[in-house]
């Protein structure tokens, strides 16, 4: 396994390195140096070309990509050009909280789908599937803006069940301030889990091994618990590795909306504010975490299915 | 249903309001938008930097807070300056006993007293590209050797910046006395003492946080800083050893009913809440349920807030609610490259005055600003020296037939032979549906305009290239002089300086030379009319706009007169004792 794993990490360098190339092409060759936004609305010619020497503007752009490239090696992006303070500290700050609003999320919406899911297939074509289907399919029609809004609106301010706005860093106090945005999130992402896990049960339950299962005289419970589900935990687990990623960078919307100063509250003022180091930091990051949760991806598809060898 | 139950039990528990600390004390909750970046006052970068900045460092002069127009007074001066005859050298006497908030910084954790080296040091701190200092400009071809100073430590590139070097014009005359000697005469200094920029640091802090002091703030003023948890929120605490400080005995008669507390000791607070919001919704519903009690209203609840008279609705004055609607010292407009072959020049005023007798400013503020900003025509906001109320330009559209007929006279009937224009715009707001607004009516004359949305950033450097050949763009003042806004018409400005529009005009400039001399008076008023008449004849810019910032709070605040021009209000801010 271990080949494998480090052949997929060598795959990823040029990933990584596409990343970097398209970032720079971005913030370097088409948008230029921020130096202006930086020195205020007088600054002098002297101020705005002193900012490009000490921000590496004045050095041809191959010299500029190297230099990226050397922070992309070290993972040593400075110092946030915004907030003078280091770009790890900011992420490492910011991960922690965004982790605090996504994991629960995800936790639960796989798990709440997942069950309905199984109730729908197990009910396939009956009124109680429809029924969910309905529900899930009105459930992502409604833009996300449109959940956050209204909820936020009914649920924490008409009837004040849950907190508007705000975070605390204490383990215990926070969840006050997640519990709504974890909710925003889990309805959201339910309707279009419920239906995919609902197809891929379906499909399982027509497969010839459950018919055996039936005729050596399995219960319903052991069928659709042992025999359907197991068998499709590939999907469920794809479809949960590629959230990972998002784990880390949050949930740009809700943490806006809900105060929570999370990774997707960093990258948008970073893109807002021009902070370079910071938008490359991320950049760099969250195309690692793809590559990471891919592999992972994989690790799991050979636990769950001996059929599966890492070559 | 069962969740929701529980959840509303867990929360009616756990989910408090105010924090146990704030338990019988004075604490105020303001918001502020999330661009919040930095607390060193040189590098301020907006407002929001400036107003949490402002309750933490104090500066030479403020503005008296119930007295409109503006008026200077003294803050950690003594006194006004006395100034020398020839109205070059200011001579300032420092409060004596003034302590810095006590910190780490400091031997021992206390903060020592403030002396007039630490003002030195201050304005010298912006001489040092280090820092990146977005304010040299306020002293900048100002006072006498500083220009130079700044060269020579510019030219030691990473060797050690030398604070002890002299500068003819800068100095500690005394332990408490500061003398600053200007190369020709800048009626405006005073203004510039009054801005953040000029708010005092003490040195030892600046070193010992180094990289990290613009996170931090140790100044002089009436609150210290707590925490600051980016993104989320500021604590400020009430500074134990402010010094003797009284609210004000004097004000305008428009604020005589805010004397209440006149000759009672500031500040009031305990401490203020900064919230960092940064979408509009969850501030409104946070005021809405009193745990924020003072709060900017978002554009978007403007209808549901006021009526058309710009009153406040019923439902809100009965809850309690108060509101202040401020008028910005703001100058929102659209220029033109003055160099540009095609719309700039004397040869192309007729085609500039039909672009400005095309565009209507006020479909502009119905459609995009409630029809709450102020028009006017020459580039000098109404509230300032120099502004005539009731005074039209004969080039303020809508009037099509004669911006038609000055398109025949430009030499393009009905727009023919007349290549398209390129208006470039900043990205943000709905400065994208402003422009289609614009184009559309342009087209109403043969003009074929296209638009192109720059970044912040990308728009600046056109403009500092003279690469835009129309553009839109705000101004806010820096201080509350005309001066702030001619300034930007003249000639020797030109990009890569404040006049983007690249505009000279020799007899604009001569009038500006003119004015640089001249105290505010009368004289000098008669000035700016007349520069204020040259720039509404050439048309260098046009649709000028003033927005109007609508402050409401809760009525347990009491002495709120907000305001932009300077920020340090709150320490004036009082709240009602509740039984």
């Amino acid at each position: 396994m271990w080949p494998y794993i480090l052949r997929r990490l060598l795959w990823g360098i040029p990933i990584v390195l596409g990343v970097t190339f398209t970032v720079f092409l971005g913030l370097h060759v088409m948008k230029g140096s921020p130096g202006a936004a930086f020195m205020g609305k007088a600054a002098t010619v002297e101020q705005l070309e002193k900012f490009d020497r000490d921000h590496g503007f004045d050095k041809s752009y191959p010299e500029q990509f190297v230099a990226y490239l050397g922070e992309v090696f070290t993972m040593d992006f400075g110092r946030s050009w915004k907030t003078d303070r280091p770009v790890s500290d900011m992420i490492s700050e910011g991960a922690g909280k965004s982790i605090s609003l996504t994991l629960p999320a995800l936790v639960l919406t796989t798990l709440v789908a997942v069950c309905l899911a199984l109730i729908a297939a197990y009910f396939r074509g009956r009124s109680l599937d429809r029924g969910i289907m309905i529900v899930a399919v009105v459930g992502m029609s409604v833009s996300f803006l449109v959940y956050i809004v209204v909820l936020q609106y009914l649920l924490a301010f008409l009837f004040p069940i849950f907190q508007i706005h705000g975070y605390e860093p204490g383990f215990w106090e926070r969840w006050q301030f997640l519990i709504l945005p974890i909710l925003i999130q889990v309805v959201v992402g339910m309707g279009y889990d419920t239906r995919f896990y609902r197809s891929v049960f379906v499909e399982e339950i027509g497969k010839d091994h459950i018919t055996t299962a039936y005729a050596k005289g399995a219960s319903q419970k052991r069928v659709m618990f042992v025999h359907v589900l197991k068998n499709a935990l590939i999907p469920i687990i794809t479809r949960v590795m590629i959230s990972i990623p998002f784990l880390v960078t949050g949930s740009l919307l809700l943490e806006q909306f809900f105060g929570i100063p999370g990774i997707g509250s960093l990258m948008l003022a970073s893109l807002d504010t021009d902070d370079f180091p910071v938008i490359k930091a991320l950049s760099v990051l969250i195309s690692m975490l793809f590559i990471v949760s891919t592999i992972l991806n994989d690790i799991f598809y050979a636990v769950v299915d001996p059929r599966v060898r890492l070559k | 249903m069962a969740l929701l139950a529980l959840c509303a039990l867990l929360c009616s528990v756990s989910c408090k309001h105010k924090a146990a600390w704030e338990e019988g004390k004075k604490v105020a909750h303001f918001s502020v938008r999330a661009k919040l970046g930095t607390l060193d006052p040189i590098r301020s970068s907006s407002t929001y930097d400036n107003e949490v900045q402002s309750q933490v460092y104090e500066g030479l002069y403020t503005y008296k807070y119930l007295v409109r127009p503006y008026q200077l007074e003294p803050l950690l001066a003594k006194a006004l300056p006395t100034v020398s005859e020839d109205g070059l050298t200011y001579t300032i006497d420092i409060r004596e006993g003034v302590l810095f908030h006590d910190d780490e910084c400091f031997p021992g954790g206390a903060g020592r007293e403030l002396v007039a080296k630490d003002f030195e040091y201050s304005f010298k701190r912006m001489a040092d590209a280090h820092n990146q200092p977005t304010g040299w400009w306020i002293f900048q071809d100002r006072i006498a050797g500083f220009d130079d100073f700044q060269k020579r430590m510019s030219e030691r590139g990473d060797a050690a910046f030398d604070w002890d070097a002299p500068v003819e014009g800068l100095k500690a005359s005394g332990k408490y006395q500061l003398q600053i000697k200007l190369v020709r005469p800048f009626p405006q200094l005073l203004y510039v003492l009054a801005m953040g920029y000029s708010f005092v640091v003490p040195r030892e802090c600046a070193e010992y946080y180094g990289d990290r002091f613009s996170n931090t703030a140790i100044g002089t003023g009436p609150f210290m800083l707590r925490t600051w948890t980016r993104g989320s929120r500021i604590i400020l605490d009430k500074n134990p050893s402010y010094r003797d400080a009284y609210y004000p005995s004097e004000a305008s008669p428009e604020f005589q009913d805010m004397l209440g507390d006149a000759g009672k000791k500031i500040p009031f607070l305990d401490a203020i809440v900064y919230h960092v919001y940064e979408q509009d919704q969850p501030m409104w519903l946070k005021f809405r349920v009193g745990d924020l009690d003072m709060t900017q209203l978002p554009a978007e609840y403007h209808e549901a807030v006021f009526n058309k008279d710009l009153t406040l609705r019923k439902t809100f004055v009965d809850a309690g609610i108060r509101n202040y609607n401020l008028p910005l010292l703001d100058f929102i407009y659209r220029g033109f490259n003055m160099e540009d072959p095609v719309v700039g020049g004397e040869k192309n005023k007729y085609l500039r005055q039909a672009i400005s007798l095309a565009w209507d400013t006020k479909e502009l503020n119905d459609a995009f600003y409630n029809n709450t900003c102020v028009l006017y025509d020459a580039p000098v906001p109404p509230g300032l020296d120099s502004y005539v109320a009731g005074v039209t330009s004969p080039y303020r559209g809508p009037d099509l037939e004669r911006a038609k007929a000055l398109m025949v006279k430009a030499g393009y009937p009905e727009g023919k032979g007349l290549p398209h224009l390129l208006l470039e715009t900043s990205s943000g707001g709905n400065t994208e549906e402003q422009a289609e607004m614009f184009a559309r009516a342009l087209k109403e004359i043969g003009v074929q305009l296209d638009v192109n949305i720059n970044s912040f950033s990308e728009l600046s450097t056109k403009l500092k290239k003279k690469k835009a050949q129309m553009f839109g763009l705000a101004w806010g003042a820096d201080y509350p002089d005309a001066e702030n806004f001619l300034q930007l018409f003249y000639g020797p400005n030109e990009a890569p300086g404040s006049n983007n529009f690249n505009y000279k005009n020799p007899a604009y400039d001569a009038l500006y030379d003119q004015s640089r001399t001249l105290q505010p008076g009368p004289e000098r008023t008669a000035v700016y009319q007349k520069m204020r008449e040259i720039l509404i004849e050439d048309v260098p810019s046009f649709g000028h706009l003033a927005r109007t910032r609508f402050y409401l709070w809760h009525g347990r605040l009491k002495n709120v007169l907000p305001d932009e021009t300077f920020d340090g209000w709150r320490k004036y801010v009082n709240i009602e004792e509740q039984d």
